[in-house]
């Protein structure tokens, strides 16, 4: 009996916690929001150092930051939110989490996971893919579902567009082996996502070097279906 | 050299569609301008978003569309330009270290990436597209997570075509490598289904991508090429903007086709073809305003 009021009295603090904090977050975005219009008129937008002393905001850590999330505040503004996230609509909510991704040859590292309050374009098709060929990315739930699907120009190709003033072939393609950088995704922030993949289609192997530049450059070009390259957890 | 040779100056609105947290932001960055050269890039961060905003189909999606430019001054003005790829030899210290030449290709203009991300996103979190300018007349551009294009003329039009990729995901619509001649073993495509939205190995006109944009008196395929061996010679038997299924796309000549003859992911200085409008449509809906 004792243990169940107990349980019920940190239920209880627990939401009121959660209330607080909700009504701390809704400032803070009405702050946000009126920083932003009260600089309308010059077009100026404020630097984050000084937008975030008008806001009084307690700032996120951005790109960078592997501490972003941190565990709770997530569940709290969910629950402010008050309504539950459709993954197949996500241009209902604003959350999202903005992925940046380093690769260097054929290896692919999650660098940061940035929430983020944005629309995100609606997901590619969720079904009929499976033998596709290209590069994408994919939130899955616990059960391995994929909930969203985003289809990308493959960012970590060994070849780079060159552009010339040649009306009739003004756009062409040079290999450009040993090639490294970023590429960034923004998925919607979902209680239901689990993980995020990346799929991509192999290329041809190897050809010697100092075959014919074309041919040569066959290497990276993705020609069988995409298939799962890396996996990451998403934070809570 | 890098982010000590030049300061990050802010943020300015220069197209306002309405709060970031609901439109399409879109952020062109300044590169390789020196502090007393900020004016013309705030004339040429216009020029770009005028640019957009009057191209189809942003045209008429440019409700869901705020442009931004972030000024970041550089120590010296234009970009790197090696003379191993037959360049000035030019090695101004800029922000992001901008340079032609990367992986020794002449017009491959590539700034630090990391580096713009890192920018933009401290200034504007919910940006989706971000665009690179150099400060340099020769022509020359990238793809990638950040679209780099140089001042040269049309270089704004690399930027859509990179826009293209980055945001939309969609392919390439050209049907060669290295270019129709230089090309060896670019005949035939492998058959797998590309993934993108504007190319397709499917000729069946009921359940091709875009089969609702096809009318029944366009033949289905449009145009076969005759001789797999190189690109396909022939004019367009239909009229201009006429989707149908074209053969020669994705970087092969024969065996997977393309919407419309003509289209900015085939060509600079083309318009979009009908398909590649309509998935930019699709993905913009949820920006507009409510009517």
């Amino acid at each position: 009996m004792a243990k169940t009021r107990r349980k019920a009295t940190k239920a209880k603090s627990r939401k009121s916690l959660t209330k607080a904090k909700s009504r701390k977050r809704t400032v803070a975005g009405r702050s946000r929001k009126s920083v932003a219009k009260k600089a309308k008129p010059a077009k100026r937008v404020a630097k984050p150092k000084a937008r975030k002393r008008l806001a009084g905001l307690k700032s996120r850590k951005p790109v960078a930051s592997s501490n972003a999330r941190k565990p709770g505040k997530k569940a709290t503004a969910r629950k402010a939110a008050k309504k539950s996230e459709s993954v197949e609509s996500p241009a209902e909510s604003p959350k999202a989490v903005r992925l940046t991704f380093s690769y260097q040859g054929d290896q692919v590292k999650l660098v940061s996971q940035q929430p983020v309050e944005m629309t995100v374009p609606p997901s590619d098709p969720l079904k009929g893919y499976e033998e596709h060929k290209g590069f994408w990315a994919e939130v899955k739930n616990a059960q391995d579902k994929t909930l969203f699907r985003r289809v990308l120009h493959n960012p970590t190709r060994n070849d780079a567009e060159v552009f010339s003033d040649d009306p009739e072939q003004s756009i062409s393609l040079e290999p450009a082996p040993k090639r490294k950088g970023v590429f960034v995704v923004v998925v919607p922030d979902t209680d239901k996502g689990h993980e995020v993949t990346l799929s991509r289609s192999s290329g041809l192997p190897d050809i010697p070097e100092g075959s014919p530049r074309g041919m040569t450059a066959m290497r990276s070009l993705a020609t069988g279906p995409a298939t799962e390259i890396a996996r990451f957890k998403l934070k809570k | 050299m890098g982010s000590s040779d030049g300061q990050v100056q802010g943020l300015t609105k220069i197209a306002d569609a309405g709060q970031p947290t609901q439109r399409w932001n879109v952020v062109i960055v300044s590169e390789g301008y020196r502090s007393d050269e900020m004016a013309q890039f705030t004339t040429d961060a216009q020029q770009f978003a005028d640019t957009l905003l009057t191209t189809a189909p942003y045209d008429r999606l440019r409700v869901a569309i705020n442009v931004y430019r972030v000024d970041v001054t550089s120590t010296d003005s234009g970009a790197r330009d090696p003379t191993s790829c037959g360049g000035t030899g030019a090695k101004p210290k800029t922000y992001f270290d901008a340079s032609f030449c990367t992986s020794g290709i002449r017009r491959l203009l590539v700034g630090n990436s990391g580096r713009v991300i890192k920018v933009v996103s401290k200034l504007l979190p919910q940006w989706h597209m971000a665009l690179l300018q150099v400060n340099s007349s020769i022509h020359g551009g990238s793809g990638g997570s950040v679209a780099t294009f140089s001042k040269a003329p049309n270089a704004i039009e690399i930027a859509l075509h990179e826009m293209g990729h980055s945001a939309f995901g969609l392919a390439d619509e050209y049907e060669y490598f290295a270019g129709c001649i230089a090309d060896h073993g670019h005949d035939n495509h492998s058959g797998s289904e590309p993934s993108q939205p504007n190319v397709t190995t499917n000729k069946n006109r009921a359940t091709v991508k875009w089969h609702s944009l096809i009318q029944a008196a366009t033949p289905v395929p449009t145009t076969q090429n005759a001789n797999c061996a190189g690109c396909d010679p022939q004019p367009s038997p239909v009229p201009a903007g006429t989707v149908g299924l074209f053969e020669g796309a994705d970087y092969f000549h024969c065996r997977v086709y393309r919407p419309e003859f003509n289209c900015r992911m085939r060509n600079l200085n083309q318009p979009f073809c009908g398909v590649c409008q309509q998935v930019i449509a699709q993905k913009l809906a949820p920006f507009l305003p409510p009517s």
